[in-house]
């Protein structure tokens, strides 16, 4: 229980680190820090979730036509729903913990054991500002891009492959999709990735920042721990949004009128 | 413990009465290059921790640069920090950067205007040890010798220009011929900061009989 305790204390004070010290990011080294991270946690994995967005979209259009009978506006209904409020932020940042997550942790962890972040304190330069800031803003940033890539490709390839596969028309899906579609349903995912983005930098970096040990053996560990508890914090974090906008949370379990 | 003159000193360190007998004193004089030998890995953790973390252990007496530690405030600290680098014998360097870009970090990250010609003065410093340079910057630390680890620490460390250099003894691993110019790091530094203090650590063995 301590420990916990000690965990969130820890990830919160590095994120509180984060936010007061944005500004080291005008910094040429630390800005390049930005660069990197942004291009390995959204550029170089974008081509991995082209298929699989669009897939899922194919999935639920196909699934609402077929399955249920329903007609095109309702399916389309369901693919804003799903695609653009809950499952594009949830898949990107699956995604962001499977890759980055763990590949932040791991070099973190690996940098502390090897005496890396003693040599940068020796230089004068503080590991958090150099390390955890970059990384922290540069994945929420890079979660949320990644987020609307998913949700474009989710919506635009499944409708599009649905139209090849199923009787559906592309432009009547389209159409529907325009008409429905409402500024505040993306704004809602970008807040929502934001934030899962953040959640998933911190932890990564504060698992890797502080490996259970100083042995090689820690740095398997502390990617383990930042994996599992990023998936948890993103699965509470879309729970408080869920409870915030839709005023229920676990199947009606809390409700905001109570 | 003495309560002589801080004046003049460039590196003091006096432990604490108590201390474990492997804390030996250390009274360097400012300007030189100077070896301290046989320092033992407890001395040498003691040493760094005071002077570059500024966690002197208690009671022991710290002079950096004429100044006491201990009768500094924070600001007065930092700016002594600042005039002091530490070369260690691994160079120090971050896997991730290559060798270029370790030699710049703490330029670019202190004074990012001081940038501008900074090249052809790494090429300076590098080209009496290293044969290609261009090569050697290209590499990431993975990829560099143990001297060249060194070499790229060296570099960055005269970058800084500090007026006190305390430095490892080049690893045992080096051939002769690379311990040689290792060797003369002292040297090479004094040609450039006159005024600075060069002081090389030389490992001992503690009492329990491990490597220092």
């Amino acid at each position: 229980m301590i420990g916990v305790y000690r965990e969130l204390e820890g990830s919160m004070r590095l994120a509180a680190h984060v936010l007061r010290r944005f500004w080291v990011l005008k910094l040429p080294p630390v800005a390049e820090e930005f660069v990197r991270q942004v291009w390995f946690t959204g550029a170089s994995a974008t081509a991995g979730i082209v298929v699989r967005g669009a897939l899922v979209g194919t999935l639920i259009i196909a699934y609402v036509i077929e399955v249920l009978d329903a007609d095109a506006a309702l399916a389309v209904r369901i693919l804003l729903w799903v695609v653009l409020r809950e499952i594009g932020p949830l898949i990107a940042a699956v995604l962001v913990i499977q890759r980055s997550g763990t590949a932040v942790a791991t070099e973190l962890a690996l940098m502390k054991i090897s005496g890396e972040l003693a040599s940068l304190r020796q230089l004068r330069i503080d590991p958090l500002d150099y390390l955890a800031v970059p990384r922290v803003v540069g994945i929420a940033l890079a979660n949320t891009a990644l987020t609307v890539y998913v949700q474009f490709i989710a919506v635009g390839g499944g409708m599009l492959l649905s139209a090849l596969t199923i009787h559906v028309s592309f432009f009547e899906m389209a159409g529907s999709f325009f008409e429905l579609a409402s500024p505040l349903d993306l704004l809602y995912a970008v807040g929502k990735s934001l934030l899962f983005g953040a959640a998933i930098g911190v932890i990564a970096c504060y698992y890797g920042l502080n490996p259970p040990g100083n042995s090689i053996n820690a740095v398997p560990k502390a990617a383990i721990s930042a994996v599992t508890q990023a998936t948890l914090a993103v699965m509470l974090l879309n729970v408080v949004f869920a409870y915030l906008v839709y005023g229920s949370a676990l199947f009606g379990l809390f409700t905001a009128s109570q | 413990m003495s309560t002589a003159p801080a004046d003049g000193i460039a590196l003091g360190y006096e432990p604490a009465d108590d201390a474990p007998r492997r804390e030996e004193r250390i009274w360097i004089p400012a300007g030189g290059c100077h070896v301290v030998p046989a320092v033992s890995a407890a001395l040498k953790a003691a040493l760094l921790s005071a002077v570059l973390d500024f966690r002197p252990r208690r009671d022991a007496r710290v002079v950096v640069l004429g100044a006491e530690l201990e009768a500094l405030d924070a600001r007065a600290r930092a700016a002594v920090r600042a005039q002091v680098a530490f070369l260690p014998a691994g160079g120090g360097l971050i896997s991730h950067l290559n060798a270029w870009e370790n030699i710049a970090l703490p330029l670019s990250y202190h004074a990012p205007r001081q940038m501008q010609g900074v090249a052809p003065r790494v090429y300076a410093l590098l080209e009496p040890f290293a044969g290609d340079v261009r090569a050697l910057l290209a590499k990431l630390p993975e990829e560099l010798s143990p001297f060249e680890k060194m070499l790229a620490g060296y570099a960055r460390m005269m970058l800084g220009a500090p007026r006190l250099v305390l430095a490892e003894a080049p690893p045992r691993s080096l051939g002769p011929a690379e311990r040689r110019q290792a060797d003369e790091f002292g040297a090479a530094y004094l040609a450039r900061c006159p005024q600075g203090t060069f002081v090389r650590l030389e490992d001992g063995h503690d009492e329990a009989g491990e490597a220092g």
